[in-house]
């Protein structure tokens, strides 16, 4: 990908606008956040906005693992899973609060993708992302057959919200209100970004990246790539884990056919759409992969047939993704203007 | 009870040989190519309703039926080839390739659903009810044919990769793609035989198990997950790993229906996957290739 | 500032294409807006195509007259027989179309998914598919179901098995879904309660295509009076012939009787063969009744789709003609309309009676057909209810 030569033009161009500082776009984003439910005022519309985050957070982990580390893992549907179905059970069974549920489900993800990770360290490429794939069929297969634990496909009714947060000097914030719903989630897909890309821009990043592009030359490097394998799956799949835990509540139902491995193409196809390799990209690609089918509603069938269209066009005409596009789309547009201020 | 282990041993066989069709496909691309097809699935669905077609709406034989079943498959392989492996071949991505037949999958099994209904197909040939008996033992005359039209293109096949210079050629190609390069084999023709090859397979084992399964447009996924453990289990690329994996898992199907659950299937045959991949990555049977492990 | 210039672009191309997507329909006065929440994608799509072709027939003959001056308009959203994609049909159902009254799902977990969301809009909701008994009970004020659930049906079949067919011991086949277990387990407790014996329970994926294996091991489980299964069409002619191989029912010379529910359609013995011989079920939907309703309605159908209907057809039809029902008695809204279908009494459909109980559950067993499957692979009317 070409995101050493987009580092590079960072680089020259940082302090020339304040639009390219990182904190700039963070405060946008946030402000973004902010507006939203706002502008989309009906349920089923900020619906879609907390699926598009929950989305994100799945399309960014994945991403950690594939554009980053570049090991194909096609389990992400199992550990999202994983962790909505772990942390609604022990609410439900155990009377865990949320948040402590929250944060075990999200580490039990962690722990099954760093488990994972034991075969990643062996294989590469194409094995691992059969090993992969078997992982989340076994996950669901279990999900769907421990009816003693999980209900299995007779499915898991009435979850509630999270509870109440009660903030000083602030009103308790409620999460019955869809609005609020998609604040948490939405704050925790930007904390999650904000992490990975902290993460991505420290040494930990140029590590990840000496892995992927050549195992042997970064174990020339003194770089111990197993260790760092396990810690990049067992990351991508916690932040998956994350999603599940507020899957579960946002849905309000919990069914094994949710965690298919249908369901990993699917966050395969927004990482891919949006770009791998970069993190905006794929965030992008989750908020069009979920709005797409939403907005093609009226054409019924046609839009899956759209949707695998898009995948394919995308990887044979523009692997970069939506990154490559509006790169190439930015230097059509404002050549001139750049040129100027440089 | 010996009637019924050895009554589960022919359903073992039946299943398991049809896996093994499958599997061959996708192992041969994997062999020359380095590559996995996703839509290897969808042609097999293809291959069931082409089959259908020709039996139910052009009245003509079964045999007919395979035949163009298995020239459907071949056709749809090339399409497949050469609009997606062939141009993303000379980026030189591992993985891009597989996410782009992933989309072909989906993008195909919509648009059949699209053409032909949700409705499950019944896809009866003269031989589905003809049930022969012996002792306590039935195997239709269908399952049969099955039985040996599959050892028939196994054979083929391999014998054609053994003994034809096309098929050393091949396996040359398979080994060393550059050095093959070198002694004038035109590795993308032969990478585009494969291809059609190995669809061809696919195809034909969808008339056969057009009969079998449910026919729907999602026909062919049941089946390719299981045949991707297939060929995982019997090491990528290693045709006898991949003929015992497939009847092994016929095995493990009908007799974790008979002595556990069926519901258990699944679990059985991805556990042993994983249990492959973390005893010997190289499939079970001996194989020198190490490259991906 | 030429880089807000584009986002300034793409913002009003972005809020464009909402409205667009987001304008609700105009609303005449005197329509009666009617929102389906149907399978249409994947292969619950089975599903929600029958359910169109009933729907269709049904407003076509409800909106020649009108009823009191109203007619009836109908709006698809595709809940993909699965809860996430369920909610967010109905919501967007509810935000945009504003229904006065909805139908569906078919699948169970669908619909249990969406019943709070409609019990919070105070729009009902009329099912004709989902078994699952939750469906009403608790259920809510705002959910009605026209078809028997699954205790009404499974303590039914059970008692007949037992006390008609004298069946005392059984095998239980079924599809490892929320309906598959459902329905297998009460029959397994009324079969037992009543002093019968399950043998085995077997439950499948619905990826499971070769069902041989299972026919072998029913097989080689000796005497095995009924066969009570639980699966969709596809499988469902693959168990029956499957078990006609192994010579384990009639059709393949053995004893057992296939038992079922609403599962299968008009016309699968056509498709199965001698297999079917002997399969006694419950359908919801009877082409043999004698009623004119019930040969109206086939004629109709015929007349339109040049098919036999199916019990899907019939059901997605009944619900139609059951909201005109309500309308003639003066529902108008969707308060008016809920408050009518509570009081609802013998309304007569093509599957049978309606009448609602508290929990606003079907109370007419005379939905409730059963049907054997003869040698020359006809239906024959059991009159047990």
């Amino acid at each position: 990908m070409s995101e050493t030569s987009h580092g590079a033009d960072r680089r020259r161009l940082s302090g020339h606008s304040i639009v390219r500082s990182r904190h700039f776009r963070y405060l946008l984003a946030a402000a973004v956040i902010g507006l939203l439910p706002l502008v989309f005022t009906t349920s089923y519309w900020r619906t879609n906005l907390i699926l598009c985050a929950i989305n994100v957070m799945l399309a960014i982990g994945l991403d950690f693992v594939l554009g980053y580390a570049g090991q194909l893992n096609l389990g992400q549907s199992a550990f999202y899973g994983i962790g909505a179905y772990a942390s609604t059970l022990l609410v439900t069974k155990l009377g865990i609060p949320f948040w402590a549920a929250f944060a075990l489900g999200t580490v039990m993800a962690g722990a099954a993708g760093a488990l994972l990770s034991l075969f990643a360290v062996r294989l590469r490429g194409h094995y691992l992302a059969i090993a992969s794939l078997g992982f989340a069929v076994i996950t669901y297969q279990i999900l769907l057959n421990w009816i003693s634990l999980t209900q299995g496909p007779l499915g898991i009714y009435a979850i509630p919200p999270p509870p109440p947060i009660a903030l000083p000097w602030l009103p308790r914030i409620p999460f019955t209100n869809l609005a609020n719903f998609f604040y948490l989630t939405a704050s925790l897909a930007l904390i999650v970004y904000f992490l990975l890309d902290q993460m991505l821009r420290s040494p930990i990043g140029e590590t990840l990246a000496a892995i992927r592009e050549d195992e042997i030359s970064a174990a020339s490097l003194g770089i111990n790539a197993p260790k760092w394998k396990a810690f990049a799956f067992a990351a991508s799949s916690a932040v998956a884990g994350a999603a599940g835990c507020f899957y579960a509540p946002f849905v309000g139902t919990l069914v094994p056919d949710a965690f298919f491995v249908t369901e990993s193409f699917a966050i395969l196809a927004m990482v891919i759409v949006g770009g791998m390799g970069t993190l905006i990209g794929p965030a992008f690609g989750a908020i069009f992969i979920t709005l797409l089918p939403e907005v093609l509603r009226s054409i019924g069938d046609l839009r899956l047939i759209l949707y695998g269209a898009s995948v394919t066009l995308v990887v044979l005409f523009m692997p970069g993704g939506i990154m490559q596009a509006w790169r190439l789309v930015r230097q059509r547009l404002f050549f001139f203007a750049e040129e100027s201020a440089t | 009870m010996i009637s019924i282990v050895l009554q589960q041993g022919i359903n073992g066989i039946v299943i398991g040989s049809l896996y093994v069709l499958v599997a061959l496909g996708l192992t041969l691309i994997y062999g020359v190519l380095v590559q996995i097809n996703f839509a290897h699935a969808d042609i097999v669905t293809l291959g069931a309703f082409a089959a259908y077609a020709t039996t139910h709406f052009f009245g003509e034989s079964y045999v007919v039926g395979i035949a163009a079943a298995l020239i459907a498959g071949a056709a749809l392989g090339w399409l497949v080839n050469a609009t997606i492996f062939s141009p993303l071949r000379e980026r030189g991505s591992e993985l891009l390739p597989l996410i782009a037949t992933i989309g072909v999958s989906i993008m195909l099994q919509n648009a059949m659903l699209a053409l032909l209904g949700p409705i499950p197909y019944a896809f009866d040939t003269p031989y589905s009810n003809h049930v022969l008996r012996l002792g306590g033992l039935f195997l239709t005359v269908q399952n049969m044919l099955i039985i040996v039209v599959s050892s028939a293109s196994i054979i083929l096949l391999y014998g054609f990769m053994r003994f034809t210079f096309l098929g050393k050629a091949l396996r040359a190609v398979a080994q060393d793609r550059e050095t093959a390069g070198l002694l004038g084999i035109n590795s993308n023709q032969l990478i585009m035989l494969t291809f059609v090859i190995a669809s061809a397979l696919a195809g034909m084992s969808g008339a056969l198990l057009g009969p079998v399964l449910v026919l729907t447009p999602f026909a062919g996924t049941s089946v390719i997950v299981k045949a991707f453990a297939i060929v995982i289990i019997g090491g990528f690329g290693n045709i006898e790993g991949t003929i015992i994996a497939g009847l092994l898992v016929g095995f493990i199907e009908s007799f974790t229906t008979q002595f556990l659950d069926p519901g258990l299937i699944d679990i059985v045959v991805f556990a042993l996957l994983l249990l492959t991949l973390a005893v010997r990555p190289t499939g079970l049977i001996a194989d020198k290739r190490e490259e991906n492990v | 500032m030429t880089r807000f210039r584009i986002f300034a672009y793409s913002g009003v191309l972005i809020c464009g294409i909402v409205a667009l997507a987001a304008t609700p329909s105009s609303a005449a006065d005197h329509i009666i807006k009617i929102g389906a929440l149907l399978p249409i994608s994947g292969p619950g799509s089975y599903f929600g195509a029958q359910d169109k072709q009933g729907i269709e027939l049904a407003l076509d003959q409800a909106n020649k007259a009108g009823v009191g001056g109203y007619t009836f308009e109908v709006q698809y959203e595709d809940s993909s027989c699965a809860p996430l994609p369920a909610t967010q049909a109905a919501k967007r159902l509810i935000d945009e179309y504003k229904p006065d009254v909805l139908i569906g799902e078919e699948c169970s977990d669908a619909t249990l998914a969406v019943m709070p969301i409609i019990e919070q809009a105070k729009i009902p909701l009329i099912n004709a598919g989902s078994s699952s008994i939750k469906v009403t009970d608790p259920g809510n004020p705002w959910t009605f179901r026209i078809m028997p659930n699954e205790v009404m049906q499974g303590v039914d079949i059970a008692t007949n098995a037992y006390k008609r067919l004298n069946a005392r011991t059984a095998v239980l086949l079924h599809e490892n879904t929320n309906a598959g277990i459902g329905n297998a387990n009460v029959f397994a407790d009324t079969f037992t309660k009543l002093g019968g014996k399950v043998l085995t329970d077997i439950g499948f994926g619905r990826d499971v295509n070769d069902f041989t294996a299972i026919a072998t091991r029913i097989a080689g489980m000796g005497d095995v009076d009924v066969i009570p299964t639980y699966t969709l069409e596809g499988q469902g002619l693959k168990i029956t012939q499957a078990l006609m191989q192994a010579g384990v029912v009639k059709g393949g010379g053995g004893k057992a009787i296939q038992l079922g529910t609403i599962w299968l359609p008009f016309g699968f013995e056509q498709k199965a063969g001698n297999a079917a011989i002997g399969y006694i079920r419950i359908v919801q939907f009877d082409p043999t009744d004698q009623r004119p309703l019930v040969r109206d309605f086939i004629q109709a159908f015929k007349a339109k789709f040049n098919a036999d209907p199916t019990h899907l057809n019939a059901h997605a039809y009944d619900q139609i003609m059951l909201i005109a029902d309500v309308v003639k008695r003066g529902g108008k809204d969707p308060q008016s309309i809920r408050d009518k279908l509570a009081e609802t009494k013998d309304v007569a459909g093509t599957t049978g009676s309606v009448e609602f109980d508290k929990s606003n559950q079907n109370v007419k067993m005379d939905t409730v057909h059963y049907m054997e499957t003869k040698p020359d692979l006809s239906w024959v009317s059991l009159k047990w209810n």
